[in-house]
């Protein structure tokens, strides 16, 4: 019950601030930029060749979109309207591409981006944290020094760079993977060996850019963390018992230098829900993180309302299980 | 040991071959048979097909394969189709009516005939339903329209307007395009509808499209005798069309290198400089330097918010533009690929022949007072200067100058601006300009990074003016608050694109939201005459121009006088025409338009391009069902 109390409440009603917090400002923020939805619509509309349009009757447009878009009334109005809508599951419309519903768009885009960051981000967590552990609790070894310098140099590489040099090497030198889409073209979704494949080969070069750069992160943070674990007295201790070493790498360095790591990890994977942005832009590939940028440039409040809702409420979920696991997991939060 | 490796080669070799073959990312039809254009408005999460809704977009392949409107004019040759229309509009006297005979034989894509009572049903569920693109205009304009028998239909206009066809005219881009009614009709409320699959009145059918919104694949119909394309230049050369959007500009060209994207929007001249070395077929519309299309029906300017002080003054805004050296504009910030547009219009090729070649003599005459002077600001000798500038860089320049670089610009006249602003009580001190109450003038330039050349043209004009005296800094924004600004007037100066063109020579359609009657105060949002010119002398030139029915020869007249006013009172200074790099390839397809033959304009992103696919010839380089050898 103590628990109960001092612990877990508390960070259920911290949860709950945090996302009523993040939402309002998300609601705000896109009202206070420049950009007027309904205006945009008329430009593109009279940039597109309806530039014929009666200049009086562009303006009779103008009062009917901002009615159909929900715009009508002062923000605080319409700020009301945004929960009662909200609590429903209603984001309203798209602007953009009115009158689709927000979670219809959202639901089209959000499949490709989990599919394509859960995959690299578990990977590169993975493969970067085993590689620094061991990396780090051997820090000494010329094989460990070269491998922090190859890390070091891939981590700042941006993400657009990763993806401009893989897309000349394997879409135009050696053309062996596609440069665009989630699937070919007339592959239609099934359970068949062909469509899995037809998956992989295009998530490849997209997946390959993020986990590259994704494991010299990882791989980084990891052999810093077990370089310090390893000089604990309990590790000095367990060497000088005549433990395995295996024992003392997986078992007591590698272990108690994950938990930071865990929580990183928790927090990446919420935060899939913003998308790979650019990694999705270049490789054109139908995620999230592009459609964020289309409503974005478009001044479509609801979309951009939809999915910051959707990355507020993951990201604070996830943190919310990591508090809530990390008494299972360290013991000493369980005795503070 | 040996064996080992050869068999890792081995499988190795076979992998990636078997990977390259089954990494194309086009259909699987021969490519031969088929045409592939770049998606202009990129992805769409969500295709709609309904696109008389406001958000629709309709130049990722539905309006090119599956509308169809009346009339097209292109904006290159000048050329007027009659397309669902069997010819041009007839008005009455007053202009209260418009009657139009329609083609016999056009048929929907489901086998349903096109009558008269598409076209009313296009009108009157427009003029029910706000929130259609056309909605306001119909219903402040149609009092009533019927079909007077299948093939006529007659307007009653609410009021004389001559110019009612216009909004089935194709004159830029798009235009109301006709709805099927026996489809419509069965829908409760059109605005929701996705019209999808769509029905089609074009000369092709949507085979398959990507839900994540990267491509639309398209096949000619059956029957495309029975489409207005078939019957005005017979059948669409390329079986299948597929309209993609491969991500940024850098995926283009790679695409294009590799024959796998035939037509691109627009590119970079740096991009294209690429493509053009790394591709042999490729090409855009001159054969040589320049080679960008410049028949783009905008044109870019340095707009001032009128109501600002001190662009409020006409002095100032002259002495602006004779402080700017146009020839180093044009060589350092955009490589000499630029047509120079000294009128308040884009001097396309149809408007040079309308415009800027018969108004030269004006200019070259044309005077401002600069203290008890007369000086003559135009300078026609721009182009041969930017002509052999482009020789000694060692460029083939074939054509005469004033074809390709227009009929020239304002001279570069720093003392006779200099003049100007000191007479407007503006000071000098230390090569700095100072604001007649003594505080140092500065200038924000808006610029869009994500519009090349507007951006390239505020750096460059940017640099003239600092190099002038006067502190100028270029702000970039993104599109949305680059044109939410644009229409509040929330800027200084901003390169924006005000002037246009079109096929015809009546530009009243495109020049009426000058009137002053448009100015609306700053902060107010303004979707006509944002940089808030009021002028009595234009005011009443167009209020002529209204009431004159298209092709009166009167009309030429008060334009060209409407072009001198902008001139004398240079509301905004304008500057160069939106050029294209719109690349094509010719290893699959060839006689796209070009420089030597003009027969239409290459824009793959408007409805007239329906039209230019009869004129395309298969080269025989690719595999092809329908074209074997």
């Amino acid at each position: 019950m103590r628990i109960l109390k001092r612990y877990i409440i508390p960070r259920i009603i911290q949860f709950f601030v945090v996302v009523f917090v993040g939402i309002t400002i998300t609601f705000i923020v896109p009202r206070f930029t420049p950009l007027d939805p309904v205006q945009m619509t008329i430009n593109r509309v009279a940039s597109y060749g309806a530039q014929y349009l009666d200049a009086e009757t562009l303006e009779h447009l103008k009062q009917t979109l901002t009615d159909l878009y929900g715009l009508k009334g002062t923000v605080f109005e319409q700020y009301v309207r945004f929960w009662d809508r909200l609590l429903h599951g209603d984001f309203g419309p798209s602007l953009a591409m009115f009158p689709t519903p927000v979670m219809e768009v959202i639901s089209n885009s959000i499949p490709w981006t989990l599919g394509l960051l859960i995959m690299s981000v578990l990977i590169a967590w993975l493969i970067g944290n085993f590689i620094g552990g061991i990396a780090g609790y051997f820090s000494e070894k010329r094989w460990a020094k070269v491998l922090s310098v190859i890390a070091a140099t891939i981590y700042p590489i941006p993400y657009y760079f990763m993806a401009l040099i893989l897309i000349i090497v394997f879409g135009y030198l050696i053309p062996v993977f596609p440069i665009i889409g989630g699937l070919s073209i007339g592959m239609q979704p099934s359970f068949s060996f062909g469509f899995i494949i037809d998956l992989i080969k295009h998530a490849f070069l997209p997946s390959l850019s993020l986990v590259i750069v994704g494991i010299g992160w990882w791989f980084l943070s990891m052999k810093a963390l077990s370089s310090t674990t390893k000089s604990e007295d309990y590790v000095q201790y367990a060497e000088a018992a005549g433990i395995p070493q295996s024992k003392i790498l997986f078992g007591y360095v590698m272990k108690n230098s994950l938990l930071p790591q865990v929580t990183n990890l928790a927090l990446s994977l919420g935060g899939v829900f913003n998308g790979a942005l650019v990694t999705e832009y270049f490789f054109a590939y139908p995620g999230i993180g592009q459609t964020l940028y289309m409503a974005v440039t478009n001044g479509d409040f609801n979309l951009m309302m939809g999915i910051s809702v959707f990355s507020i409420f993951s990201i604070a979920s996830a943190a919310l299980v990591i508090d809530l696991l990390y008494p299972l997991i360290d013991p000493r939060v369980r005795y503070r | 040991m040996k064996k080992f490796w050869r068999v890792w080669l081995l499988i190795v070799l076979t992998g990636l071959l078997t990977l390259t073959l089954t990494a194309q990312v086009l259909p699987k039809v021969p490519r031969g048979d088929l045409l592939i254009v770049d998606a202009l408005h990129g992805r769409l999460a969500k295709t709609d097909f309904n696109i008389w809704k406001p958000a629709t977009q309709a130049g990722n392949g539905i309006q090119q394969a599956l509308m169809d409107t009346l009339w097209y004019v292109d904006p290159t040759s000048g050329e007027w189709i009659n397309a669902l229309a069997a010819e041009p509009p007839i008005y009455n006297e007053d202009a209260t009516v418009m009657t139009v005979k329609l083609r016999k034989g056009i048929y929907w894509s489901d086998g349903v005939e096109f009558t008269a009572d598409d076209v009313v049903f296009t009108v009157k569920t427009q003029i029910e339903h706000p929130g259609f693109n056309y909605s306001g205009t119909f219903s402040a304009y149609v009092k009533d329209v019927y079909a007077k028998d299948k093939y006529t239909v007659v307007f009653e206009l609410k009021k004389p307007y001559p110019r009612f066809h216009n909004f089935f005219n194709v004159l830029i881009y798009g235009a109301c395009y006709i709805m099927p009614k026996h489809v419509f009709e069965k829908v409760e409320d059109p605005l929701k509808f996705d019209f999808n699959p769509p029905v089609s009145l074009g000369p092709y059918v949507l085979k398959d499209y990507d839900k994540a919104g990267y491509w639309w694949f398209f096949e000619r119909r059956e029957d495309w005798q029975r489409t207005s394309v078939g019957m005005v230049y017979g059948k669409p050369k390329p079986k299948y069309l597929l309209f993609i959007y491969y991500g940024p500009e850098e995926k283009k060209v790679l695409a294009q290198a590799q024959h796998q994207l035939d037509c691109i929007f627009d590119l970079t001249p740096e991009a294209w400089d690429v493509l053009r070395k790394r591709n042999k077929y490729s090409m855009v519309w001159y054969k040589d330097f320049p080679w960008a299309w410049m028949d783009d029906v905008a044109a870019r300017g340095l707009c001032f918010n009128l109501t600002k002080f001190p662009y409020n003054i006409r002095q100032v805004r002259w002495a602006l533009a004779l402080s700017i050296d146009i020839k180093d504009v044009i060589i350092s910030g955009f490589n000499g690929i630029e047509r120079l547009a000294p009128l308040h219009e884009a001097p396309t090729t149809a408007f040079m022949k309308y415009f800027d070649k018969p108004l030269k003599e004006w200019l070259e005459d044309f005077t401002i007072q600069v203290g008890d002077e007369q000086f003559k600001p135009f300078d026609p000798t721009i182009p041969d200067q930017i002509a052999e500038w482009a020789k000694k860089q060692g460029y083939n320049v074939t054509m005469n100058p004033e074809d390709i670089w227009g009929i020239g610009w304002w001279k570069y006249a720093p003392d006779v601006a200099e003049k100007l602003l000191k007479e407007a009580g503006f000071t000098k001190k230390d090569g700095k300009w100072y604001l007649p109450n003594g505080e140092p003038w500065k200038i924000t330039l808006v610029g869009l990074p994500a519009e090349i050349d507007s951006a390239r043209l505020a750096f460059a004009v940017a640099d003239q003016w600092r190099k002038f005296g006067i502190e100028t800094n270029v702000e970039t924004v993104e599109a949305g608050v680059f044109w939410t600004r644009w229409s509040l007037g929330d800027f200084d100066v901003g390169s924006y694109w005000p002037a246009s063109a079109s096929g015809v020579s009546d530009i009243w359609p495109l020049y009426q939201g000058w009137h002053k009657r448009y100015v609306v105060p700053t902060g107010q949002a303004a979707s006509n005459n944002q940089i808030r010119w009021t002028s009595n002398i234009a005011s009443d030139i167009l209020d002529k121009m209204a009431t004159l029915k298209p092709g009166d020869p009167r009309l030429m007249e008060l334009s060209r006088d409407l072009f001198k006013v902008f001139v004398e009172e240079m509301p905004y200074i304008c500057t160069v025409i939106n050029k294209k790099f719109n690349a094509y390839d010719q290893y699959v397809w060839t006689n796209f338009p070009s420089a030597e033959n003009p027969y239409m304009s290459t824009a793959w992103w408007w409805g007239t391009f329906k039209f230019l696919l009869p004129f395309l010839e298969p080269t025989g380089r690719a595999p092809s069902e329908e074209y074997k050898k």
